[in-house]
């Protein structure tokens, strides 16, 4: 659905985005991490068609993605949604509508349908009165008029309270359960773990891993044994009257239970942990920094 | 290009303005309004009370002078005090400008004299007083039964254009102005002369006969309307009144003109708000994503100010109509492209400007320099065809019920809807998410817009050429700023003029390109610029030829600034005139272009480089042919 092929960006002189690829098929819910100035918002912005490459490719459908007939397939909401205050929900929601040719009976149904699954009352107050979690509400809903098979949401929970964010959050495990391909980031990378079936992970400009989180797991990251013992084994940590020892195979597993019996101990407990998206985006924004040193150093 | 949606932004930009007004912002503007209207009525109905009382003249109840001098409200009739004057002089004091004294069946009018002089405020009191007179006489006249009796004799006449007159005159006298004018200028003087006798000055002494009034308009004033005698500054000492101005000052016309652009100036303020507004926390991020143009959004937000202004205009001709006045749709195709100018540029300026302090100032400069353009020449309506620069002139020529030509409306209008044209493509050009929510300079944005078309070294000509009617505009403001003062001074000053915005106009695209890295910084590329830059300025100058058709003929300083070669007949001159120029833009681009491929710095010596090249040119070529 959506193809991103050797994208580059630079503002100026600056390069936001360098030689970045990958693809979201239809339907799925994909996943844009990393830290600050990665180039997360950029690359959505190009596949909104706000931004113009400054090489690559970026389609969606089959077509440019600054074409006129991409935008009326795709739903964006960028981080900072300003909307006009003066105007009230139903206006501004119609006036969106009208942009995007919805007849105006079709686009009432759907404007007051987004505004009910969203639980958003006072629909003729203006905009400016409203809270920042309603505010958010009416970017969201906006962003569905045109009942769009794209959405690109730019940290859609950003700036809002934990319950709005959750609800934030479930509306678009929805959104994506209707069969809508959803591409976005989030600072939030539980609410990333949590919607997304695929990731891919920024840092400086660049995606360095991208996949199904299963496929990162085993790639990036390894599954972690915590082994409580009865009794002191090496490099253990003492615990609630137990000894803890983190290791990385089975192998150690049996070596920790051999130590422990010729102690006079036993093995109490085996915990599996797996990586969690956090974990393996610290990893690999830390390597990338090394790497960039690296080469800084290099050169 | 959508109509629908432009239509479904300009219904939203419209309510959403409305909505946006709160009360102080409505009181502001009905206040506003009000002040357009009052000054509609006041100067249309030439109740310009500005003057009333402003001349104390000592007169008896029984003076012939009373009922003259009673029925102008420029005077105030004081009870004369014999003891005033003193050794027939009036010494200027509070209580007399003029003192009419009746002795012996004379009358005597005295001016008030500083260091026996009679001041300046007394010869402008007694010029008014001659010509209240003759007015207050006339009105008795009309007001006998036998009309026969009261004008035996009829005097028709009958104006004729003159062809090909001299507009700037070197300090010369009225006799080599009327030499100049030639035959018209004395079939003017002389009919002048039969109806008023020809008397003389106003400053020549104390006294007057009550049936010689009109002195100080002598036919010799009158037939020559060179501005050689076109006292511009006052300086002559003769009056002070803008009614006193030989050739006339269209000052009611003026007063009624500026009704239609003062409404401009508060239309700009709410349209660049609205689009600065756009920018700001990027709230038009979002128009951005829907499937729209980007000249639909800019367009649909133009509109309803546009419409704004035409019902304004329509509605200040209406009013003008039920008072009696003349003008009609020929106002309001002259007031269409003063419009889109002001909006153009305001719309360009919000593109640019960063924050709403930035915003005023670049409206200020807007509707100083674009009121500047609109009425300066617009002052020359009656005298000379540079007026024509200003499309305000139409409305004057409207309200006056003077007609005017298809090549002068073209060369009216034309111009100013060309420049707005093209300020609304540079701004559509920077009116996407990377260039509307950056936080660059201005200088910057400038830049911006213009690399924005820039793709290869070939395309500098193209922004070249869409920057000439900016050049064309600039160049004929400023003959119409310098074209008053004395060849001597005027023509070098348009030289420097002209030097310093063609050599901006080539050198700042080029440098834009480079800044922008649309091309290598190499001399060869450099070359290739600036020959491009300099063959796109030559031939989209050739477009001010309609100079030449239409626009300001017989002028020394436009000759020098558009180098029409009026004067020139010898086709080597000719030949010179139209090729020479192709040499000097090709040369001075260079310059700039090798400048610029160096640097900023480099960029300003390449700059001044080119400039004096061509200021050398102007002064070694053009002043020969001129």
């Amino acid at each position: 659905m959506i193809d991103v092929r050797n994208l580059r960006k630079e503002y100026g002189g600056f390069v936001a985005v360098e030689d970045s690829t990958f693809s979201v098929d239809e339907g799925e819910v994909f996943g844009i991490i990393g830290p600050n100035g990665a180039g997360k918002t950029t690359t959505l912005k190009t596949i909104a068609g706000l931004l113009e490459p400054t090489a690559g490719t970026v389609e969606i459908a089959g077509q440019s993605a600054d074409s006129r007939e991409t935008r009326r397939l795709l739903g964006f909401l960028p981080e900072e949604s300003p909307l006009y205050e003066e105007m009230t929900a139903l206006s501004y929601l119609r006036f969106f509508a009208d942009l995007y040719d919805v007849p105006r009976e079709t686009a009432n149904a759907r404007i007051h349908d987004a505004l009910d699954r969203l639980e958003l009352d006072h629909r003729e107050r203006a905009i400016g009165d409203m809270s920042k979690g309603m505010k958010r509400k009416v970017a969201i809903a906006r962003s569905l008029v045109n009942d769009p098979d794209v959405l690109v949401y730019d940290e859609p929970a950003s700036g809002l309270d934990p319950l709005t964010t959750n609800y934030v959050i479930d509306f678009t495990k929805e959104l994506a359960a209707e069969g809508r391909t959803v591409v976005f980031s989030a600072h939030n990378l539980y609410h990333v773990e949590e919607v997304c079936d695929r990731v891919a992970i920024m840092n400086e400009g660049r995606v360095v891993a991208q996949g199904p989180l299963e496929d990162l797991r085993d790639r990036y990251g390894s599954t972690e044994y915590h082994v409580f013992t009865t009794v002191d084994v090496p490099d253990a940590v003492a615990e609630n009257g137990r000894y803890r020892r983190v290791v990385e195979t089975m192998d150690d597993v049996e070596k920790i239970r051999s130590i422990a019996q010729e102690n006079g101990g036993e093995i109490d407990d085996i915990r599996t942990v797996e990586p969690t998206l956090e974990g393996l985006f610290l990893d690999l924004a830390e390597s990338g920094e090394r790497d960039h040193t690296t080469h800084s150093t290099e050169a | 290009m959508r109509p629908r949606k432009l239509l479904r932004i300009a219904r939203w930009e419209a309510t959403k303005g409305v909505g946006g007004f709160d009360r102080g912002a409505v009181a502001v503007i009905l206040a506003a309004a009000a002040f357009v209207l009052a000054v509609g009525f006041v100067g249309f109905t030439g109740g310009i009370a500005l003057e009333d009382g402003i001349y104390r003249v000592g007169v008896a109840e029984d003076s012939d002078f009373h009922g003259p001098i009673s029925s102008d409200p420029a005077f105030a009739a004081v009870e004369p005090d014999s003891d005033a004057v003193e050794g027939n002089r009036l010494v200027a004091d509070d209580r007399y400008d003029l003192y009419v004294e009746e002795r012996a069946g004379q009358t005597r009018i005295y001016l008030a004299d500083s260091g026996g002089e009679p001041t300046e405020k007394s010869r402008a009191a007694l010029a008014a007083l001659r010509r209240s007179t003759d007015q207050y006489n006339d009105r008795q006249m009309f007001q006998e039964t036998n009309a026969t009796a009261a004008f035996p004799v009829v005097v028709t006449i009958q104006y004729v254009e003159r062809g090909g007159t001299e507009t700037v005159a070197v300090g010369g006298t009225s006799g080599e102005q009327g030499t100049e004018t030639g035959g018209d200028t004395g079939e003017s003087g002389s009919q002048d002369g039969t109806e008023r006798g020809g008397a003389t000055g106003d400053g020549d002494g104390t006294s007057t006969e009550s049936g010689d009034t009109t002195g100080d308009e002598s036919g010799g004033r009158i037939g020559a309307p060179s501005l050689g005698s076109f006292d511009l500054f006052g300086t002559a000492g003769a009056a002070g009144t803008p009614s006193e101005i030989q050739p006339p000052f269209p000052f009611q016309s003026l007063v009624l003109a500026f009704l239609f652009v003062l409404p401009l100036n508060f239309l700009i303020q709410a349209y660049g708000s609205s689009m600065l507004s756009e920018r700001l926390d990027r709230r038009g991020e979002l128009l951005l994503v829907a499937p729209i143009d980007r000249s639909d959004i800019v367009l649909g937000k133009t509109l309803p100010y546009v419409l704004v202004s035409l019902t304004i205009t329509a509605v200040i001709i209406g009013g003008l109509w039920l008072l009696g006045g003349e003008a009609g749709p020929l106002s309001i195709l002259a007031v269409v492209p003063l419009t889109l100018l002001f909006l153009a540029t305001t719309f360009l300026g919000a593109m640019f400007a960063r924050s709403f302090k930035e915003l005023t100032f670049v409206t200020v400069t807007i509707t100083t320099v674009l009121t500047s353009y609109a009425f300066v020449p617009a002052i020359f309506a009656e005298t000379s065809p540079v007026a024509f620069v200003s499309p305000l002139t139409l409305v004057i020529k409207d309200l006056t019920g003077t007609s005017v030509t298809l090549g002068q409306f073209v060369f009216a209008t034309g111009p100013p809807t060309l420049v707005a044209g093209i300020c609304f493509l540079f701004g559509f050009g920077v009116y996407r998410e990377e260039d509307l929510f950056t936080q660059r300079a201005i200088h910057h944005k400038a830049l911006d817009a213009l690399a924005g078309r820039i793709h290869r070294p070939r395309s500098v000509a193209g922004v070249v050429v869409l920057l000439v009617p900016f050049v064309f505009i600039a160049e004929l403001l400023a003959v119409t700023m310098l074209f008053a003062l004395p060849v001597a001074l005027s023509i070098p000053l348009v030289f420097a003029s002209i030097a310093v915005i063609e050599e901006l106009a080539k050198g700042l695209p080029i440098y834009a390109g480079f800044v922008h890295d649309r091309y290598e910084r190499t001399l060869s590329t450099s070359v290739v610029v600036g020959a491009a830059a300099g063959v796109g300025f030559f031939f989209a100058e050739k477009l001010t030829l309609a100079v030449q058709l239409v626009g300001l003929p017989g002028s020394r300083v436009a000759d020098a600034a558009f180098q029409t070669g009026l004067g020139a007949t010898d086709p080597i001159v000719i030949a010179l005139l139209a090729f020479a120029p192709l040499g000097l833009h090709v040369l001075t681009s260079t310059l700039s272009a090798l400048g610029a491929s160096r640097g900023r710095s480099m960029f300003l010596v390449g700059l001044a480089a080119a400039v004096l090249v061509h200021l050398a040119y102007n002064v070694a070529v053009v002043s020969r042919l001129v």
